[in-house]
């Protein structure tokens, strides 16, 4: 039973046989498929359900989540809890009535979980109560905050099947529930369960929530337990490695093919600075790394936040994950992510917190309801250059007059998405903005972020404290190398005119193959540390990220309208639409993802990549704009392989990056993995904070990350 | 030293993130010209001092650009399709430039040392305290002053310098090039003179001698031993490996490099017969015991 590595050297073993044999059946489907089998509750048995109102329906329907879901005990447990409902897999609220889903479920967000560890579910329950004696509500704030009341009701059912479900078969399991999570946790095994339990009622009811700071979380716990000697290390790693076996449970042993599993933006965000600038890294930092490091699970993916005074011994950690592959683990560089929250208005105090979205999409856990609106800017440039049709050539004379067509297809895109999803969505009603409507029932997640209660208002309803809204670019190295090589073949070589050079690319370089090798071989593009396309990338960037900022100012709405960029997998979904490009790349060829060069552009490895994508000004990308970069194991060959991977973060922090997510590619292994999908179940790729067991991705994807990978070599 | 303008180095590549050639993480700079013909060289294109260009067929697009400058007919299309014949090639290079499809590719440029640090330099970032820039080739020690003057200005900025040598060279160069040099890669190919004779067309014992003369001098080092199955795996060369290393004050470890077989493919893009050798592949259970036996008496890298 060797977990997968793409490493020479083999991973450490440091838990017990029986809970690595426990892992290793539940990353090959054990829980998963049990989950599908028990899809949703039913709603039918209630006659007069049609009738009621949406908010009654879901609360019904959590209180009957929480009453019926199969309960899940297994004998290398620690803590007990289980999403046991498969619907819940697909984004939704795993309740059927009459056949039918009827209510969908919230993703994109971490709730706040310290006050649950810290007060106890109890003291959700009187702060509710205390706040419906207000006199001032309205109808509709009172119902909800009824719903919420519901909601702590069904964890509290739920709660008690599992105290009843322990009590003779896991007496230690038994004692923790009893204390947690409506009671305050008191040392580090109730934290864990109260963390865990908290986690599992959310993703039971079908949302996906990310976990954020799990150190900050759990360390103190941790700590207080081992100076008092009432736990070691040891112990405490086996103990806590069932949070994270526990968290695959929704792995199956069959996915089919998609865009891939292993994605429910379960994030956990490690280490960086507290409220008093003081690094937070603790041992839990370094038992979560050393159980992911054992078992190779991708499930919870780790984004650590990095500065200039990060400990060489949590580099060096860092750097041995990564080594195995998986994409485990990516970085952040704090100092420029804190900045970049300084500049979108965040109180210093508020943004030290930041974790994300549950993917790398940065926010303040707890406190935030999140959505980001992605959009291609190559269509954009396709369009500005005429490219969309048959119709009549523009008549553009320079680089300049390109650009500025391409600058207001982009401006009039990002005022647009201002128009549909801020100024039509929210409507002032004479007391405060609200939500125009299109809103369904939260409550499961609404409790967990902080406003909702205090302002009696849900998710969807700027309830949070924060609203942010985020449009993110995507294609923009496209983008950037096309102006580029229009810029030198057109305007300044003048090899082809303008419309010529339009016509080639409807005909899609049918019969210009000598001129698409010329700019295809003789330009170099963004992504190899070479000033002239990389500065066309942070050009672009910049005037998207002014004219998001323009948006913003432009109303009063209680909204954050933040800029980032990414494609995740979409530039799958986009290529259709896509046209030729002007550096030589045909219909339907794999593009640039995220802030990565276009593969096969990028030929000076991983230094020039990290160069080139720090000369855009990354800090106004607020949001956050990831590079992925794959290295090949060979070259992080022994003790200069973790140097190498040191020195690469170090390095990405001292030039202002943002996100980077270093994964360690083994071409050949990826090509036998699609011939043989079943000997290569749990080896697993990520894509920019996003990741999925290789297997589970269609062919077109496993190709783009073959192709990708191919770059290295 | 003074800067000279007409001083170039004849460069065959520069190359970031390498991790295998000195430590941390470091940018590589290939030198054309090798006094030693190492029958398992696997950078071809460093042996010659002079120019020569790689063709890579399969780019080639038969667009016929390279036939209208050619001036002895050495390019060709025929049927449609383009040829090349090496045999009336006199290396003017003047097809490489006009080449669209990189089928043709010059195998070096001249570079100033300004230039090359110019580009060690982007990457300062990722050095750290352990990382910097090797000059390898090709033999950089033909180069001495070319190489001291662009070490110099590395060192000035606080940049690790390392140079991988065959240690084939006149003596008086370690003079030019010891203030300046980090760190040396030395190749012992093979401590057995007469192999090593037949091997690479000179004699082991000058190399031995300036490597000891450069430990004398206190020239650090690391060994780098390449590593051929039934050619030098022997324990013989091993003992003596392990006896050089110990002779020397200043050493910091061996390293043994197992012999691969990628170098035939740009022999192919050199228009030279193949000469690639599978069988002397070592496997990995021969490279570990080979590693097992010297670390009892070396620090092994």
């Amino acid at each position: 039973m060797d977990f997968y590595t793409v490493y020479t050297g083999k991973r450490p073993v440091r838990l017990s046989a029986a809970l690595r044999q426990w892992a290793w059946r539940v990353m090959h489907g054990e829980y998963g498929d049990e989950a599908v089998k028990n899809d949703s509750v039913s709603m039918d048995e209630f006659a007069d359900f049609a009738e009621r109102s949406p908010l009654e329906k879901y609360d019904l329907a959590i209180r009957q989540i929480a009453l019926k879901a199969p309960l899940r005990i297994c004998g290398e447990e620690s803590i007990v809890g289980s999403a046991t409902l498969g619907a819940a897999i697909d984004h939704v609220v795993p309740a059927r009535y009459q056949q039918n889903h009827f209510v969908s479920s919230i993703s994109h967000l971490t709730i706040r979980y310290d006050k649950v560890l810290r007060e106890g579910l109890n003291a959700y329950q009187t702060e509710i109560r205390e706040r419906l004696a207000d006199p001032e509500l309205t109808e509709e704030q009172t119902a909800f905050l009824h719903s919420l009341e519901s909601t702590v009701e069904s964890l509290r059912i739920w709660h008690g099947r599992y105290l009843e479900a322990t009590k003779d078969a896991k007496p230690e399991v038994y004692a923790l529930l009893q204390q947690v999570p409506f009671s305050p946790a008191r040392n580090f095994r109730e934290a864990v369960q109260s963390l865990w339990f908290l986690f599992a009622f959310v993703r039971l009811c079908g949302n996906w929530p990310g976990i954020g700071r799990i150190d900050w979380l759990l360390g103190d716990y941790l700590r207080r337990d081992l100076e008092s000697g009432a736990i070691d290390l040891r112990t405490a790693r086996e103990f806590f490695a069932s949070f994270f076996v526990k968290g695959c449970e929704w792995i199956q042993s069959n996915t089919p093919p998609a865009t891939g599993d292993a994605q429910h933006y379960q994030n956990i965000v490690l280490a960086g600075i507290d409220e008093n600038g003081k690094e937070i890294a603790n041992a839990v930092t370094y038992l979560v790394l050393d159980i992911v490091e054992e078992l190779g699970i991708s499930d919870f993916p780790i984004t650590v936040r990095l500065n200039r005074k990060t400990p060489e011994k949590l580099l060096r950690k860092i750097a041995r994950v990564m080594r195995h592959g998986g994409g485990i683990v990516a970085v952040y560089n704090e100092e420029l992510v804190l900045r970049a929250l300084a500049r979108e208005g965040y109180a210093p105090a508020e943004a030290v917190h930041f974790a994300n979205d549950g993917c790398w999409e940065v926010q303040i856990p707890g406190k935030t309801m999140f959505r980001y609106m992605p959009f291609d800017a190559l269509q954009l440039l396709n369009r500005a250059l005429g490219l969309d049709g048959e119709g009549e050539i523009p008549d553009l004379r320079s680089i300049e007059q390109v650009y500025d067509r391409f600058k207001a297809e982009l401006e009039a895109t990002v005022k647009a998405l201002y128009k549909s999803e801020v100024t039509d969505a929210y409507v002032h009603d004479g007391k405060r903005w609200r939500n125009a409507g299109g809103q369904y029932p939260t409550s499961v997640v609404s409790l967990f972020e902080d406003g909702s209660i205090q302002k009696a208002v849900p998710y969807f309803d700027l309830g949070p404290v924060y609203t942010v809204l985020s449009p993110h670019i995507g294609g923009s190295p496209d983008v950037a190398n096309s102006l580029y090589a229009l810029q030198k073949v057109v305007f300044e070589e003048k090899l082809v005119s303008f419309a010529e050079m339009v016509r080639i690319l409807r005909d899609n370089w049918e019969g210009a193959e000598q001129l698409r090798q010329y700019v295809k071989n003789r330009y170099v593009y963004y992504g190899n540390d070479a000033e002239d396309a990389d500065l066309w990338h942070a050009r672009i960037c910049d005037d998207f990220a002014d004219m998001v900022k323009t948006c913003e100012a432009s109303s009063d709405i209680p909204v954050k309208f933040i800029p980032g960029l990414s494609t995740f997998g979409r530039q799958i979904n986009w290529l259709p639409n896509r046209s030729a490009t002007a550096f030589g790349y045909r219909r339907g060829d794999i593009l640039a993802g995220n802030a990565s060069p276009t593969p096969g552009t990028d030929m000076n490895g991983a230094t020039a990549m990290i160069r080139s994508y720090c000369k855009t000004d990354l800090e106004k990308l607020s949001c956050g704009a990831a590079l992925d970069i794959k290295i090949f194991p060979e070259s992080l060959k022994g003790e200069n392989g973790i140097t190498a991977l040191k020195e690469l973060m170090r390095g990405f922090v001292k030039l202002n990056g943002y996100f980077m997510q270093l994964d360690t590619m083994d071409l050949q292994v990826l090509k036998e993995a699609q011939q043989h999908p079943e000997q290569y179940k749990t080896l697993s790729v990520r894509v920019s904070g996003w990741n999925a067991r290789f297997v589970t991705l269609n062919r077109e994807w496993q190709n783009m990350i073959i192709q990708r990978t191919a770059q290295g070599m | 030293m003074e800067s000279r303008e007409t001083l170039r180095l004849p460069v065959t590549k520069i190359q970031k993130f390498c991790t295998g050639d000195g430590p941390g993480i470091r940018t590589t700079v290939f030198l054309k010209g090798c006094p030693l013909r190492c029958v398992w060289c696997h950078n071809p294109e460093t042996q010659s001092a002079q120019q020569e260009f790689f063709y890579t067929e399969k780019f080639c697009v038969s667009c016929g650009s390279c036939c209208t400058v050619c001036p002895t007919g050495a390019h060709e299309i025929v049927d449609g399709r383009h040829t090349l014949d090496r045999g009336k090639c006199t290396r003017c290079m003047k097809c490489v430039p006009v080449c669209v499809s990189m089928a043709l590719e010059g195998c070096s440029a001249p570079q100033t040392p300004r230039e090359i640090y110019a580009e060690g330099m982007k990457d300062k970032a990722f050095y750290g305290k352990t990382g910097g820039v090797t000059v390898s080739g090709g033999e950089p020690m033909l180069y001495a002053d070319g190489v001291a003057e662009l070490f110099g200005m590395f060192r000035a900025s606080g940049v690790h310098t390392a140079m991988e040598t065959c240690g084939f060279f006149e003596r008086e160069r370690l003079q030019t090039v010891l203030p300046v040099t980090d760190l040396f890669l030395w190749d012992v190919k093979d401590t057995d003179d007469a192999r090593h004779r037949q091997n690479t067309g000179v004699p082991f014992e000058p190399i031995r001698e300036n490597l000891l003369a450069a430990d004398a001098m206190g020239a650090k080092t690391v060994l780098r031993c390449i590593f051929i199955r039934g050619v030098n795996d022997d324990r013989r060369h091993l003992e003596a490996l392990a006896g050089l290393y110990e002779s020397l004050t200043n050493c910091r470890g061996v390293e043994l490099l197992p012999y691969h077989t990628y170098g035939d493919s740009k022999r192919i893009q050199l228009g030279l017969p193949s000469s690639a050798h599978p069988e002397w592949i070592p496997t990995a259970e021969d490279l570990q015991s080979a590693k097992a036996f010297l670390r009892k008496y070396v620090k092994v890298i």
